[in-house]
């Protein structure tokens, strides 16, 4: 995990946060986790493909669910419903999409893949030999917790621009 | 929209994996196809994937199940679902969906996968929003498999999220 991903991350979720939930989130301590992740009531999972590979998590409680998807589509939300929860994944996929673009400035060209949401307290996430980098944000909405299981790709797939461009031969 | 082509090659390749990894036919039960969310079961290995196929992976197994599925791919027996059984288990959805990529690169639908995600809790529900999941049961000798597809083709326009146009110059910047 190194510590150039972890800006772009944090820069794209203040500005997601303040532009669709008007917020001003405060960073709290980064720690480093290589043990598993245990679940918090709701955690949307986005992975990473390309120069920069991975899973990002972002996770919280229901009542800081609801405070952002009510924030999001503009009308108060009663309960977790999907509507709620495709807010929140979205959220997830706003930020992590946002985050791929400032890496792709920064060089680091990856695709991100369609968010899965995970509902339950108390389920154990282990991303294997990925160290995750844990980055807490507070504000007004509660807690929000994004962990960062990144690192840089091994090329095994196609990368962007995809235009092979051959190597020139050694001269003897 | 849900392509059941992109059922074969996942199935297919499970059978090829099982079968060379851990010496075990699977038979395919009956499949489903369900918008709802996935109760999950005891182990859970989550891989999704982007490119022209995008979406996400599922394998679902009991802790019995993945107990000995390791200990036949490894040569041991593994009474704990520890650390070293996790990276095992993790590792044949990989394997599986490694494979299943280059059939459907074959097929003419090309997608690169990410790496695994190991997911443990049962009755955690995950939900892949709008994609409709098909989900594949397979019953071997260790147990039941289950293999929940939840895979649609990306909308044109959107496989490379961030594809750098080589006509602009290096100059200006894009936001």
């Amino acid at each position: 995990m190194n510590v150039k991903y972890l800006l772009p991350f944090i820069e794209a979720a203040y500005e997601v946060l303040q532009a669709e939930v008007k917020c001003k989130m405060q960073r709290g301590e980064l720690l480093l986790e290589k043990s598993h992740y245990v679940t918090n009531d709701l955690t949307v999972i986005v992975s990473m493909v390309g120069d920069i590979e991975g899973t990002v998590f972002y996770s919280m409680n229901n009542k800081t669910a609801m405070f952002i998807s009510s924030a999001i589509l503009g009308e108060q939300l009663e309960e977790m419903n999907s509507i709620a929860q495709s807010g929140v994944a979205e959220l997830g996929n706003v930020i992590t999409g946002r985050a791929s673009v400032k890496l792709s400035s920064a060089g680091f060209n990856s695709n991100i893949s369609p968010p899965t949401l995970l509902m339950g307290k108390g389920a154990v996430i282990s991303t294997l030999d990925y160290t995750r980098l844990i980055v807490p944000l507070t504000g007004e909405p509660g807690e929000i917790i994004i962990h960062l299981a990144l690192r840089e790709g091994t090329h095994k797939g196609l990368s962007t621009p995809n235009i092979s461009v051959p190597v020139a031969p050694l001269k003897k | 929209m849900v392509n059941v082509n992109f059922m074969n090659p996942f199935v297919e390749a499970a059978v090829e994996v099982l079968k060379a990894e851990v010496q075990l036919v699977p038979q395919r039960g009956s499949l489903s196809l369900t918008k709802s969310a996935l109760t999950t079961n005891d182990i859970t290995v989550l891989i999704s994937l982007v490119g022209q196929v995008q979406g996400v992976v599922m394998y679902g197994m009991s802790i019995d199940t993945g107990l000995e599925l390791v200990s036949r791919m490894m040569g041991q027996v593994f009474k704990e679902f520890d650390n070293l059984a996790q990276s095992g288990v993790a590792e044949m959805g990989n394997v599986i969906t490694g494979r299943a990529t280059v059939k459907l690169y074959e097929g003419g639908f090309s997608a690169m996968i990410s790496p695994p995600t190991l997911i443990q809790g049962r009755d955690v529900t995950i939900s892949t929003l709008d994609f409709a999941r098909i989900i594949v049961p397979l019953v071997t000798e260790a147990g039941e498999i289950v293999i929940h597809l939840a895979l649609r083709e990306s909308p044109t326009g959107q496989q490379d999220n961030n594809f750098v146009d080589l006509t602009i110059p290096p100059s200006s910047t894009k936001s």
